[in-house]
């Protein structure tokens, strides 16, 4: 599933990322690599997701976040 | 004497590198842009023991990949020969993220030493770091300090001086070893032995390969020049690039970071309202209102100075220079110019203190970063920030306002956009002088149509202008989606963000005083006259093109009230009643000196028609702002090519505005 699938509470690891070197380099610069893990905090209808991951709280573009395929943690 | 040494700070985003160059430079700053580009550069200076030291406060981004002109400007300064140290911030708190930009540094062979900041905030959340052990394993001096707090710098200069003695750099074999290593191996092994064609005694050939890796145009075209035409990229290259780099700082930090593993606590009851899907726009503009009250409490006091300063200044210069027997003209030159400059300054410092003191508060908590996160998508439409809303909205006050907010926008080439977009929306003074027109041309319920009317005007302008100013400084095709961190929330340091603001109200009033003085110099003889109007070269200039500004919408005289109005909005009314009722100079009415008659409004609805009345009024409304608008956005962009470009637009756009306004309303007026 990706990113966007996430809902509110759940943990989940970045087990993949698509997209052009534009977009693999701004997302991993600020911290979301592979195996990376996150929380979702706020994912609410066409609103940028709000996500915790590496100690601090990061907004990211919902139609790019598409890309992000996670694994739900239990 | 000590020599001067050139070091610079580079650092992600809310990594306190701005307070930092604040710190260390105080009032010793320049600002302005890199040559050829729309990047905004700032040096500054101070000494140290015997060493004066040159720093740069390197445009702030999350890495050094070629994404954006900032990034470029940064990449080559770093690589430059006579650099002496780079300086690196990592946010303490959040160490193995923003580690990420000295990872990304790794094969740049210039000294660096590492800054740690925020370490009260780490400490707070439980995190303990060995800075000795960490100084260790990369092979640079690493120090940490508190960014406002000047006390706290000793060990920062002791670094710097160890670290340009011993011009020490950092060492990144663990990295090569990591990548040698890893899947990309052979790949990597590829690109080093093409680096060898670009890279320098700064710039190893494994920064170049780790560059290559990523698939970064920029070096991919440098190559080019060098004949390399057909690089392989790997598209999964600049992962397994920033995999390597996580795997160094990981293991890099082992046993530096010692976490007492506190439960994340992300979202405070105060968050959840500010950021909230529906809370967060009305929590933004109960903030705004707060923000626009608080900005006018601060500086109304100076304002009123500035206004109040010719009733003071002006009985002295007759009792002083007028007793020494000085003629009435040059007092009258004096007194129109001189002390007319100084007042407006006076009011325009106020409102940048103001403007700076409550922006500075809300970024600095760190509120401006949910700000963009809540009206992403609504200004995203138009190619801005999310928290390029504020600044707008503070043009509703007063668009200098709207200049000196925009700097809370991190990127120089949104800044000017944010600021072009705002001189669409009407300032307070429109509020005073508008609806006194067109409730005289058209009585109430006309008026309050007409007010209407230039709303809507307004969000076609805003959406337009967006258009226009974005194609070049925001090209669609380079934007992007939000990535960005929100900060935990700081306290705010009062002390810090008072020096701060004062410092930038001084630096200020320097520069502008000198430009309005020029300006006012300038409109004193164009309109300067022995006898009345009529001999003034505006009036000349005015009658002559009459031809052409009736086709505009407008007769001689509305058209010198629309010269005027550029200079000040409030000068309508005035030079309407200079020209109608005889009250006074248009210098005078223009600078406020001489007061309009009462009943002016009543006079020109009787002597101006109704559609160029409405073409007038329009044409006011959204033409440049005044002259305190234009200066102050010239003092946020530094820039004399973009605020007259700015000023042509909004010239050129309100004659267009009044042409098709006259000429549709004289079909039914």
């Amino acid at each position: 599933m990706n990113l966007t699938e996430v809902k509110k509470g759940e943990r989940a690891q970045i087990v993949r990322i698509d997209g052009d070197r534009r977009y693999l380099s701004r997302i991993t610069s600020i911290g979301l690599n592979v195996g990376c893990r996150v929380e979702m905090l706020q994912n609410v209808k066409k609103k940028p997701l709000l996500i915790y991951g590496r100690d601090t709280m990061i907004a990211l573009n919902r139609e790019e976040s598409e890309r992000i395929q996670v694994e739900v943690e239990g | 004497m000590g020599e001067t040494r050139n070091i610079a700070l580079l650092g992600q985003p809310n990594s306190g590198k701005s307070t930092i160059f604040n710190t260390l430079t105080g009032m010793h700053q320049h600002v302005g842009n890199w040559p050829g580009k729309t990047v905004e550069k700032k040096e500054g200076e101070f000494k140290y023991g015997e060493a004066s030291y040159k720093v740069a406060d390197l445009p702030g981004s999350y890495s050094l990949s070629a994404n954006s002109e900032e990034e470029m400007v940064t990449r080559d300064y770093i690589a430059k020969n006579d650099l002496d140290l780079v300086c690196i911030l990592a946010d303490a708190s959040q160490l193995e993220r923003s580690m990420y930009m000295l990872a990304d540094y790794a094969g740049m062979r210039t000294p660096v030493m590492l800054v740690l900041t925020m370490m009260d905030v780490a400490k707070s959340k439980g995190k303990v770091i060995d800075v000795k052990k960490l100084s260790d394993k990369l092979g640079i001096e690493v120090c940490s300090l508190v960014a406002y707090d000047k006390k706290s710098y000793d060990s920062f200069y002791q670094c710097l001086e160890a670290s340009i003695q011993k011009q020490k750099t950092l060492d990144y074999d663990a990295l090569v070893t990591i990548i040698k290593e890893s899947e990309s191996a052979e790949l990597y092994q590829q690109y080093l032995n093409k680096a060898v064609l670009i890279s320098s005694e700064r710039r190893s050939e494994d920064w170049v390969a780790m560059k290559l890796l990523e698939a970064d145009e920029a070096v991919i075209r440098e190559l080019a020049i060098k004949g390399e035409k057909d690089i392989q990229t790997d598209p999964k290259g600049a992962l397994y690039a920033s995999d390597a780099r996580f795997h160094w700082i990981e293991s890099i930090l082992d046993g530096v970071v010692t976490d007492a593993k506190k439960p994340s606590e992300a979202l405070t009851k105060f968050d959840r309202a500010a950021i909230g899907p529906r809370s967060g726009k009305w929590v933004a503009f109960g903030i705004v209102v707060l923000a626009l009250a608080g900005a006018m409490i601060v500086a109304s006091p100076i304002m009123g100075l500035g206004s109040a300063l010719p009733s003071v200044l002006n009985p002295l210069i007759d009792a002083t220079l007028g007793g020494l027997g000085v003629s009435e003209t040059i007092l009258h030159f004096i007194k129109s110019t001189i002390v007319v400059s100084l007042g407006w300054v006076v009011s325009m410092v106020g409102f940048i203190f103001a403007m700076n003191f409550v922006f500075g508060i809300l970024e600095e908590v760190g509120y401006m970063a949910r700000v963009s996160y809540v009206f992403d998508r609504s200004m995203g439409k138009l190619g801005l920030q999310g928290k390029a809303l504020m600044p707008m909205i503070m043009g509703l006050g007063c668009t200098m306002g709207s200049a000196s907010g925009s700097r809370v926008i991190d990127s120089y080439g949104q800044r000017i956009m944010t600021i072009a977009v705002a001189w669409a929306v009407p300032c307070g003074a429109t509020f005073v002088v508008i609806p006194t027109l067109a409730n005289a041309f058209f009585g109430t319920a006309g008026g309050l149509l007409v007010m209407f009317f230039i709303f809507v005007i307004m969000f076609v302008h805003v959406l337009i202008t967006s258009k226009v100013f974005g194609r070049k400084l925001n090209p669609v095709e380079t934007r992007t989606g939000i990535v960005m961190e929100l900060p935990p929330y700081h306290k705010p340091r009062w002390g810090f963000i008072l020096k701060n603001s004062l410092m930038r109200m001084w630096e200020v009033f320097k520069k502008a005083f000198a430009i309005e003085l020029i300006v006012c110099i300038i409109f004193y003889i164009l309109s300067y006259s022995s006898s009345g109007i009529e001999g003034s070269i505006l009036y000349k200039v005015g009658t002559f093109v009459e031809p052409v500004s009736s086709f505009i919408g407008m007769k001689w005289q509305t058209f010198m009230a629309f010269i005027a109005a550029m200079i000040s909005k409030e000068a309508v009314l005035g030079v309407l009643s200079a020209l109608f009722a005889n009250s006074g100079s248009i210098m005078d009415s223009t600078t406020g000196l001489a007061a309009a008659s009462d009943n002016i409004a009543q006079i020109v609805a009787s002597a101006i028609p109704k559609a160029e009345a409405l073409a007038f009024i329009i044409a006011v409304t959204f033409n440049i702002p005044c002259l305190q608008a234009v200066v102050s956005t010239y003092n946020e962009t530094h820039s004399v090519k973009w605020t007259a470009k700015i000023g042509l637009y909004y010239i050129l756009t309100a004659l267009l505005l009044s042409t098709v306004v006259y000429h549709v309303a004289a079909l039914f007026m």
